[in-house]
């Protein structure tokens, strides 16, 4: 349901079929999901700055790659740090925060109504994070506290949230897109971020 | 030495004490560091002495006016000319010019040589220096890390150059703590900063700048020194990162190098950014038309300056008075010490080297020779920036020499003597010192005396001239 507005393709490399996004704005979208089930992996979107600057890649859902090179890197935050990710379930949106080794009665995990966002606290003024829900703004539908969840098990917090009814329907029109998309295997125009896809020589 | 601490616990048990060697630089002094400013009073009056200027009052006052035109920003393509002998201040007046319109104003500056290059063309270079000097002025949204640190650790490898450093920042809102991991950039940034655990500083994602905003108000109880300028402010609160609106000036060139690649903002650090093609410059001329339309963005002409301008040819001189007309053109301010000379590229001869139509053009300001009084001024200005010690009588001696020869020579002869006297031991110059360099160094005068005198003995001097001329004819 992000895609919407944008012109997309698609090409099928390393087991991930890949979905490239780009919109009138400049901006783009990499979604890959997983060629055999259909399981979306990474969503990522990368905006211009107002000059026409790539923005970084900001990951809606998967991990970003770490890299830490001394010598290019200006800072990184360190591997000590908790680190925040979203996979999503069926019916879940959800989000781990995994490295976090307080005891649950730290956490408090909340809606604010104000901007719409959901707000991980520590008691011990550990960390802290807004979550922003990209799909929920599109559906322009508010957040319910009663549909957030959360648990703390093996140093991870996960939140999640229900997913409404418009969410589900989108995530079904989605899943019909992905199995009609036209695919090449290893697309020699489009290696994304790839480049085992690429097959020159 | 400089020792430095670096540390958590204010008790003072676990203090950590790094030796760090490279915490002060010697700066290497450039011709014209002493400048600050044009050295004006508000009615554009020039005073006598004033932020590192001395003498050329009409020229310095002139410039003033031209100065307060730029700030108007509502002239575009006027031109100036520094007109004078060699020595005679013209560079200084456009440093001056440059430091005193600040830092939003883009000032940009080249030697008129630097056009000719095998890669780039010469109108394109020209072009790119245009582009340089306007600015525009917009708003733009960028990643910062703003809190309070709460510890710095940099870790130096135990022999010198065998690893690079490595550092951790930890930094603190009112909500969370995170640790960075510091790349050597970083670690540089934060040790010439000063930073230290209790500062609430901002720093920038993309390029890494810190900007210092205050110490914590939780250590204003600390027994610290601190100076009376010291600022104290609150621990910032919510996330670490955050996105904030940012009002800063970007040159058109800018935004053309950004605009011109794919991976555009790494061609700004490579340097070279080769040539750009019209169509980019066209859009991008537009949607800079679009923002001013829209409110979003100001053009802030800047200055060009063009030092040895009688290096341009013919080509570029019509360039220039066809990129004079352009109503983005930025205030041109050219430089030359030449008087009737051959313009570049024709057989023509023109006051200054520049054709008629473009000195038309051209308001021209000129320098006068310095006074043996103002010589003398300079001359102390420049021994306080090389910070040499020098008795009356050498200065005197130095001011004659610079009044007979020439000022750059003086202005020479001041480190060369100050390490003469290093050697005998002595903290200040005097007046043997000076006359000891005197008799090492010769200057043009001399050394023009001594090749007359002796030309027959160098090279190339075997067979007369008059002889040679046959000879060449004879080929013929």
């Amino acid at each position: 349901m992000l895609r919407t507005g944008g012109k997309s393709t698609s090409v099928v490399s390393g087991g991930r079929k890949k979905v490239h996004t780009t919109f009138d704005d400049g901006s783009e979208m990499v979604e890959e999901y997983d060629a055999k089930t259909n399981e979306l992996l990474v969503r990522k979107r990368r905006t211009r700055t107002v000059l026409g600057k790539e923005n970084d890649w900001e990951y809606i859902v998967g991990d970003a790659p770490q890299t830490f090179n001394p010598d290019s890197t200006l800072m990184k935050e360190s591997t000590q740090n908790p680190c925040f990710s979203r996979k999503d379930s069926k019916v879940n949106f959800e989000w781990r925060v995994r490295n976090l080794p307080y005891p649950p009665s730290t956490y408090d995990v909340s809606i604010d109504h104000n901007d719409g966002k959901i707000v991980i606290r520590t008691s011990n003024k550990k960390y802290y994070k807004r979550i922003d829900v990209p799909e929920m703004k599109v559906l322009g539908a508010p957040l319910e506290d009663s549909c957030l969840q959360w648990k703390h098990a093996n140093n991870t917090l996960i939140v999640s949230y229900r997913k409404p009814e418009e969410a589900l329907k989108a995530d079904q029109e989605d899943q019909k897109f992905i199995k009609q998309a036209k695919t090449s295997t290893g697309g020699a125009d489009m290696d994304l971020d790839n480049p085992e896809g690429c097959k020159q020589q | 030495m400089a020792m430095q601490q670096f540390g958590k616990d204010e008790s003072g048990a676990g203090i950590k004490v790094n030796e760090v060697h490279d915490l002060t630089r010697i700066e290497r002094i450039g011709a014209h560091s002493h400048i600050r400013g044009l050295g004006l009073d508000d009615s554009l009056d020039a005073r006598a002495v004033s932020q590192g200027m001395v003498g050329q009052n009409n020229a310095r006052r002139s410039a003033g006016v031209i100065l307060s035109m730029i700030r108007e920003g509502k002239i575009a393509g006027r031109a100036v000319l520094l007109a004078g002998q060699p020595g005679t201040g013209k560079t200084a007046i456009a440093m001056g010019m440059a430091k005193a319109l600040g830092e939003e104003t883009p000032f940009a500056m080249m030697a008129a040589s630097e056009i000719f290059s095998l890669e780039m063309n010469k109108t394109e270079a020209l072009t790119q220096a245009f582009r340089k000097a306007i600015g525009v002025r917009i708003k733009e949204e960028t990643e910062i890390i703003e809190g309070e640190v709460v510890e710095i650790e940099i870790d130096k490898p135990a022999t010198q150059g065998a690893a690079a450093k490595t550092g951790k920042l930890t930094l603190k809102t009112t909500e969370m703590e995170t640790i960075y991991d510091l790349g050597t950039k970083m670690i540089e940034s934060l040790t010439k900063e000063k930073v230290s655990a209790g500062d609430v500083v901002a720093i920038d994602k993309a390029s890494g700048k810190i900007t210092k905003l205050g110490r914590s108000f939780a250590r204003s109880r600390d027994f610290d020194a601190m100076g009376p300028q010291t600022k104290f402010v609150q621990c910032p609160e919510g996330e670490l990162q955050k996105r904030k609106e940012v009002v800063h000036v970007v040159t058109l060139h800018e935004i053309d190098v950004i605009n011109s690649r794919t991976q555009g903002f790494l061609a700004l650090f490579a340097g070279d950014t080769g040539e750009i093609r019209t169509e980019v410059r066209e859009q991008i001329d537009l949607k800079v038309a679009e923002w001013r339309e829209e409110g979003k963005a100001e053009i802030v002409p800047g200055v060009l300056f063009i030092d040895e301008v009688h290096m341009l040819d013919i080509e570029c001189f019509s360039f220039l008075n066809r990129a004079l007309e352009n109503d983005m053109a930025p205030v041109l301010v050219v430089a030359t010490n030449r008087g009737i000379t051959k313009i570049r590229g024709t057989n023509y001869r023109s006051p200054h080297g520049i054709p008629i139509d473009l000195l038309d053009r051209l308001l021209i300001i000129a320098t006068q020779p310095y006074s043996e009084k103002e010589i003398r001024l300079i001359l102390d200005i420049r021994c306080e920036e090389e910070d040499v010690e020098m008795t009356d009588d050498a200065k005197e001696l130095l001011t004659k020499i610079g009044h007979e020869t020439s000022l750059r020579y003086a202005i020479q002869l001041i480190t060369a003597s100050s390490l003469v006297a290093l050697k005998r031991k002595s903290a200040e110059v005097e007046v043997e010192d000076v006359s000891r360099v005197y008799t090492m160094f010769v200057d043009i005068k001399r050394s023009t005396q001594f090749l007359i005198e002796y030309q027959d003995q160098f090279m190339f001097n075997e067979v007369p001239m008059a002889e040679a001329d046959e000879a060449d004819s004879m080929e013929d």
